[in-house]
């Protein structure tokens, strides 16, 4: 059963008491033992409660990328009783001040690889900080350059028999992440302590992960799923590994190099492997668990990436970031799941234990066992909602009629399982179109061109835009156009006239958001020009 | 077709744009010890992107089991593993 005087550090200070000469991270290179990252992070703890003065915001930004110092500074802002903020210097530079604006910390901690941009961002912020640099020894020109604030340099940090444990508060922020917002300004999705810990603890039991696991770290850790890969691993003692920026374009041979042993990552990982010719029969045989969470995972990647992780056991997980990192899981069965997969994806499967599912119409009544509605969740994993937008959280934190607690709305479109049958994902809720006073399921089309073509990077769109709806379905595809005329007739004679796409086109690259999903609006904008 | 030269011009195509769309003036030439991924325009998924888009272009399946991750994002060996995969065929 899950502790509430857990905070969400408390695995890892476990582990390294248990397992202090254990690995705890590989990055850049490099392992670090536990004692080793539990000493860099308690040093950063110290030092962030040294300076109470900067601790109105009880948050710390993170500003550091596949590197020692992003390990240890969130688990240093952790320690230090804040909640973290993580930055990601690939995103650009524009959109990294917006959220550390936003955020309002007040003490910031930075690698060395993210130093370029730091001047940029320290321009846009009016009060003083706190800038906690790891990595560097000689701080004394940002010292000249920006007297307001208070640099500490490898050398100043606060030493570790200073820091004291911190209080823990369920409620407390553990982390604060970004998401993007539709307006364009992106979210602050506040987790809480209590949401992630009662995570942690059950996916730990579930994968009955130990010391001697190595797990992977692909998801940047400004997408929700890293939190994952970190504390899970630290939960138990074992060993989160990092590929670098290099090593992350061949994901095989970090697998084999490292023998992982548990692989999260985005399906389209596994679609691009596929499509590369990495997935080679019992190439992974060190995996015991292959899973995935992201985004919708074809039926045809996940067969494949079995075929090359004989060993593992492959579930398909599936979560917003306001519901703790996923809520439900589906478990792949070589008999059954071909069977209970529609529009050739995965299903997302059963709610986590004490999440509570409903399915809901457009007045957010519940729908009849086998219909379709748009997927509530509450529970244990409901965040606390966003970060000072106040109108936001209420518009998507809701009580349904007839209900007593809050419920979440994903906006994401599922079938009500009939009995014990699992939770099928259909699309999005705002991926249904009506042409000509039709409701047109953007996801049933995409699947009738990936099963046709072969190819599964396809989107499609609604557009252009009328006053009802919009005037048709055009389809964008990942590859090189073959036999154009062909692939139009066969498509055309599987779907209705209104859903049928009106053009086909063909990209060597689809657009991606900074998550690696699919960017539905920088395609619709091309269509527009 | 196939020769590496053929590919550098590919990839100057292909990467023409991303320079642009990030502010920057393309490279005049690209040449054999430019790394894709410390120019800055591309990352990891971007260059996973890259390795199918030339598999597209040049209408052949590729394999990229001997693709070594420290030299393949530099302009000259990555050139010359196409090059050469593309010959096998």
């Amino acid at each position: 059963m899950m502790s509430l005087q857990k905070g969400l550090w408390s695995g890892f200070t476990r582990s390294a008491e248990s397992f202090p000469e254990r690995r705890a991270v590989v990055v850049g290179g490099k392992s670090l033992l536990y004692r080793e990252l539990r000493e860099i992070a308690t040093r950063i703890a110290a030092t962030i409660q040294a300076y109470p003065e900067f601790s109105g915001t009880p948050l710390t930004a993170v500003f550091a990328y596949r590197s020692a110092t992003a390990f240890a500074g969130i688990l240093g802002s952790l320690l230090a009783g804040n909640g973290y903020v993580p930055l990601n210097r690939t995103f650009p530079v524009e959109r990294t001040q917006l959220m550390f604006e936003r955020s309002e910390c007040r003490s910031i901690i930075v690698d060395s690889g993210s130093l370029p941009q730091l001047d940029d961002l320290l321009g846009g912020v009016r009060e003083p900080l706190l800038v906690i640099l790891p990595d560097i020894s000689d701080v004394g020109s940002y010292r000249e350059l920006w007297p307001r604030d208070i640099f500490i340099g490898q050398d100043d940090l606060t030493a570790s028999s200073a820091w004291r444990e911190p209080t823990v508060c369920p409620d407390a922020v553990a982390y604060l992440l970004f998401t993007s917002g539709s307006t364009g300004i992106p979210k602050g999705v506040m987790v809480a302590h209590r949401n992630v810990v009662s995570f942690i603890e059950y996916v730990a039991e579930r994968y009955q992960i130990t010391e001697q696991d190595r797990l992977s770290q692909m998801f940047d850790m400004t997408f929700d799923l890293s939190v994952f890969d970190m504390f899970v691993a630290w939960e138990r003692g074992a060993c989160v590994c990092c590929p670098s920026q290099r090593t992350i374009i061949k994901p095989d041979k970090f697998i084999q190099d490292i023998e992982l042993t548990v692989w999260f990552s985005v399906p389209s990982t596994a679609v691009f492997m596929k499509q590369l010719g990495l997935l080679k029969p019992g190439r992974f045989s060190s995996l015991r668990w292959s899973l995935f969470c992201g985004e919708p995972l074809p039926v045809s990647s996940a067969q494949a990436w079995l075929e090359a992780a004989p060993n593992a056991t492959l579930e398909n997980l599936y979560g917003p970031t306001e519901l703790t990192i996923a809520c439900t899981l589906y478990r792949w069965d070589s008999v059954r799941s071909r069977g209970e997969s529609e529009l050739g994806i995965v299903p997302i499967g059963c709610p986590f234990p004490g999440m509570n599912v409903l399915v809901v119409d457009d007045e957010l009544n519940e729908v009849r066992p086998g219909q379709e509605g748009e997927l509530l969740m509450s529970g244990p994993q409901m965040s606390l909602g966003y970060w000072k937008d106040p109108e936001r959280t209420a518009a998507s934190f809701v009580v349904p009629p007839g209900a007593r607690e809050v419920f979440y709305r994903t906006g994401d479109r599922v079938r009500r399982p009939l009995g014990n049958g699992p939770l099928v994902h259909l699309g999005r809720v705002d991926f249904q179109v009506k042409v000509l006073g039709h409701r047109v399921e953007l996801g049933e089309v995409e699947a009738v061109v990936r099963e046709t073509s072969g190819i599964d990077g396809v989107v499609a769109v609604g557009w252009p835009a009328t006053l009802s709806g919009c005037a048709g379905v055009e389809v964008f595809i990942e590859g090189e156009a073959k036999d154009l005329e062909g692939l139009s007739t066969a498509i055309a004679s599987k779907l209705p006239d209104y859903m049928a796409p009106r053009r086909l086109h063909f990209m060597s690259e689809l657009p991606r958001n900074v998550n690696y999903k699919f960017d539905r609006k920088a395609l619709l904008r091309m269509l527009d020009v | 077709m196939n020769s590496p030269e053929a590919i550098r011009d590919f990839l100057g195509s292909y990467l023409r744009p991303k320079f642009i769309g990030q502010g920057q003036d393309p490279p005049t030439d690209m040449s054999d010890d430019h790394d894709l991924l410390l120019l800055g325009v591309i990352d990891s998924q971007d260059f996973l992107n890259l390795l199918l888009a030339v598999e597209a272009h040049f209408g052949l399946q590729i394999d990229f089991e001997g693709l070594d991750p420290e030299q393949m994002t530099i302009v000259g060996p990555l050139c010359k593993f196409v090059s050469e995969q593309l010959g096998k065929t």
